[in-house]
């Protein structure tokens, strides 16, 4: 079996090469069977991976050790789930699963557009199928999934514990398809740029695929933060290592994106800077996994070195250079006439947000690169940490936020002073009503306050353009408030939903800025009875308990909450031994609320005197971040939910080509 | 055209704070990342200054009490040779044991590194350890 996947494997990377060529020549000819076949090749593709990724997960389940792949991330005694999530466990299968995820959606774009953008299709199948066929290039040539030992393995070295978790089943999925979907916008960039159809077109073929990208690129980060926050036991959910920085970088590209696409579609303004912005996501995906694997940057993730990074930066400079070329040659035909028409507009509040985006991510981009950067300038690795980050990110995202409650409702072109009262009244009320209220109750003045009062600023905002569009409606078409509202959604789909969006966001800020700027932390060791403060709540430490099983062993310290001399709860933070890769881990034990969590960590134990040491952080306010992430998915479903006309649109095109062959 | 050039100066506002809260970020917040090799030679003249040391952890060489949380241990090279010693306060990280790849973040002063951080080398997850090794 192993044999006959990487035949798939080989087989899909003469298909990939074959449907990229013959596309082209397709398209160079306007040669319609040519362009149909490369179609077919690239679904062949897919048929192929989707082949090689059953055989490798057929010798996951069933541990055929035999696999060096299956040997060094399973073992007979991991759960099934872990066993299957192996597959994006390793190197090899993760780059299998990337080719999977990239063929399939190729597959979907192709099936979506076999009655349109004809023109774009050979040149999209061709940019898809060039990104598919390196990634199997690498899987052929450079790292086989499907190598054998020489001597099959009696047992696997087993998945690394820190991944046996809930959160690795749908933390790396999400990630590689936000990742991976950013090919489809940049595909039909490219497709755009070659053509020379550089209209409106190709940004409304692929809306969705924008934000569908962005939307698994931000469950996939949440994900990834919870699991941080959850597994790695310091407290704290975003430490800014390389590996998260790179997948947050095309996130806040990909945002840039999704708002100045907006001003292109409304003022046909900013066509080269949103071409900028697609290239650059699909660039900075591209770079994140090179980021990953190469062991360039050290990061907690990938200490080593694992030889494929020069591949990758040979591929990046080659998207680099075809991608900028075809913008340098389209650039007249590009360049529009439309400009700002003044300082306080909404086409000026969205640039400032895209600069201000697209600044983070340069931040971002230099503390992540600096140490080899220095390297290569001063002979010396320099690097910069997480307060450089925070530092650096903290004003820019006051800046957002301050944005974000700008730009959705100040006026296109020319706000004029009667409209700015009318827009803004109320939602300023509201921010200093809240800071006023904030700095009596006691916040001190600072990130975390400007932070809570610009996030009511912006939910004024929205709560007045619900509020004012409901009455619109309730006026005009006598509706009831409930059925007003909901036709005000259902009818702006995209506005209302973005409007939700924000308002998850704001959550997530708050979120963030609470339990970075009034966490407390405690560390102290204690015998049994002994009690120690942290923050609102008392800690009493109880006893240890012990639990053996072939897999695992746990050692627990029971820990009893006290607060205002009431019982709250009992906690019980492990450490556990996993017998195969013998290595201890951290379970965290966590009591959480809307308003804090109470995190515990059993950062010791000394068998002979039963001391402990526990490790207490009191985080405020974290919930909110992932109740942020659920509200700004609402949002997102909404925006992305097809208005009733789309939905039509498939059967007129059928009864379209139905009428014409009849 | 005075609006454009307000915009204009908008714009270059919000890149110039980018690029200043960069430099002022690196200058307060940059330290040297340095290999053992590194450290050796010009460890006097980065005395007393915070710094970040790659280096492996002797083997024979680790010394914790849990009842207090002191650790001491010789950051080495991988085959055990030129040791300088390491102390430390505080919860052992998990993937901490001798003969594993770390790194230090402290200060050097008195011939000896005080850590106030160790980061741990995940046993990647891209590339695990051998089997056996």
């Amino acid at each position: 079996m192993p044999a006959l996947g990487r035949l798939a494997i080989c087989l899909a990377l003469l298909f990939a090469a074959y449907a990229t060529g013959v596309s082209i020549l397709g398209a160079l000819r306007r040669r319609r069977h040519l362009v149909r076949s490369g179609e077919h090749a690239a679904y062949a593709v897919f048929a192929l991976v989707v082949v090689a990724v059953a055989i490798l997960l057929r010798a996951l389940v069933q541990h055929d050790f035999s696999l060096e792949y299956v040997a060094a991330y399973s073992s007979s005694t991991l759960p099934l789930r872990y066993t299957v999530a192996a597959l994006w466990g390793g190197q090899k299968g993760s780059l299998l699963f990337w080719a999977f995820m990239l063929t399939l959606f190729t597959t979907i774009v192709q099936l979506q557009n076999r009655e349109r953008n004809r023109e774009l299709m050979p040149w999209v199948t061709a940019t898809l199928m060039t990104t598919a066929a390196f990634f199997l290039g690498l899987l052929t040539f450079v790292t086989d999934p499907f190598e054998r030992l020489p001597i099959a393995a009696r047992e696997g070295a087993d998945l690394n514990p820190l991944l046996q978790n809930y959160w690795m089943t749908i933390h790396p999925p999400s990630l590689y398809t936000g990742y991976v979907s950013a090919s489809v916008p940049f595909a039909f960039a490219i497709a755009a740029l070659a053509t020379g159809r550089l209209g409106d077109q190709w940004i409304r073929s692929v809306r969705r695929w924008s934000l569908f990208s962005w939307f698994f690129l931000s469950l996939g980060n949440l994900f990834g933060a919870r699991w941080a926050y959850e597994v790695l036991g310091w407290g704290g959910y975003w430490a800014w290592d390389p590996v998260e920085n790179a997948a947050f970088m095309p996130w806040l590209v990909s945002t840039a994106y999704l708002h100045s696409v907006m001003i292109q579609e409304k003022k046909d303004m900013l066509r080269v800077w949103n071409m900028v912005l697609v290239l650059l996501t699909f660039s900075l995906t591209i770079f994140g996994t090179f980021l990953t694997r190469s062991g360039v940057i050290s990061s907690v993730h990938s200490f080593t070195q694992s030889g494929l990074g020069p591949f990758f930066i040979g591929f990046l400079l080659f998207v680099l250079v075809v991608a900028g070329g075809l913008l340098a040659y389209r650039l007249p035909e590009l360049r529009t006439q439309a400009t700002v028409e003044s300082f306080l507009s909404r086409e000026s509040a969205f640039l400032f947000n895209n600069l201000v985006l697209v600044g983070i991510a340069f931040a971002v981009f230099w503390g992540t690169v600096f140490p080899v950067v220095s390297e290569w300038v001063r002979g010396v690795k320099i690097t910069v940490g997480p307060p450089f980050f925070n530092r650096v990110n903290a004003p820019l995202g006051i800046a957002l936020l301050f944005l974000a409650g700008v730009g959705p409702v100040i006026a296109w072109r020319r706000a004029s002073p009667r409209n700015l009262w009318r827009a803004f009244a109320g939602p300023v009320g509201a921010g200093l009503v809240a800071a006023l209220a904030l700095g009596l109750v006691g916040v001190p003045l600072g990130y975390a306050h400007s932070t809570f009062a610009l996030g009511a600023f912006v939910l004024g905002t929205i709560v007045q353009e619900f509020w004012r569009g409901m009455r619109a409606r309730q006026a005009m078409l006598h509706e009831s408030p409930g059925r007003a509202l909901s036709r005000l959604v259902g009818k702006n789909r995209r506005r209302y939903g973005g409007y939700i969006i924000h308002v998850g966001v704001v959550a997530v800020f708050v979120g963030v800025a609470a339990s970075s700027v009034f966490r407390v932390e405690v560390q102290q060791t204690l015998a049994p009875g002994q009690e120690t403060a942290a923050g609102k709540f008392t800690l009493r430490y109880e006893r240890i308990t012990k639990q053996d099983d072939p897999h695992v062993s746990r050692l627990a310290a029971v820990v009893s909450v006290w607060r205002d001399g009431k019982a709250v709860t009992t906690l019980a933070p492990e450490k556990r031994f996993y017998k195969k890769p013998q290595q201890p881990t951290t379970e965290v034990a966590m009591r959480s609320t809307l308003t804090e969590d109470l995190y515990l960590v059993l950062g010791s134990y000394d068998d002979e005197s039963g001391l402990v040491t526990i490790l207490a952080y009191v985080n405020p306010l974290v919930s909110w971040i992932w109740i942020g992430g659920i509200i700004m998915a609402l949002g997102t479903t909404v925006t992305m939910w097809p208005t009733p006309a789309e939905r039509r649109e498939p059967a007129y095109a059928l009864a379209g080509v139905r009428a014409a062959t009849d | 055209m005075l609006e454009k050039r307000r915009f204009i100066v908008g714009a270059v506002l919000i890149a110039g704070a980018v690029s200043y809260l960069i430099y002022a970020g690196v200058r307060t917040t940059s330290m040297y990342y340095f290999s053992l090799d590194e450290f050796l030679s010009s460890r006097e003249a980065h005395a007393d200054e915070d710094l970040r040391v790659k280096g492996w952890v002797r083997h024979g060489s680790v010394h914790w009490d849990p009842r207090t949380n002191d650790l001491a241990f010789d950051l080495a090279h991988q085959d055990d040779s030129n040791p300088v010693p390491v102390g430390y306060r505080g919860v052992l990280p998990d993937m901490f044991s001798e003969g594993r790849e770390v790194v230090i973040e402290g200060r050097y002063s008195g011939g000896r590194l005080a850590a106030h951080q160790i980061m741990t080398s995940c046993p990647s997850k891209y590339e695990p350890a051998k089997a056996g090794s």
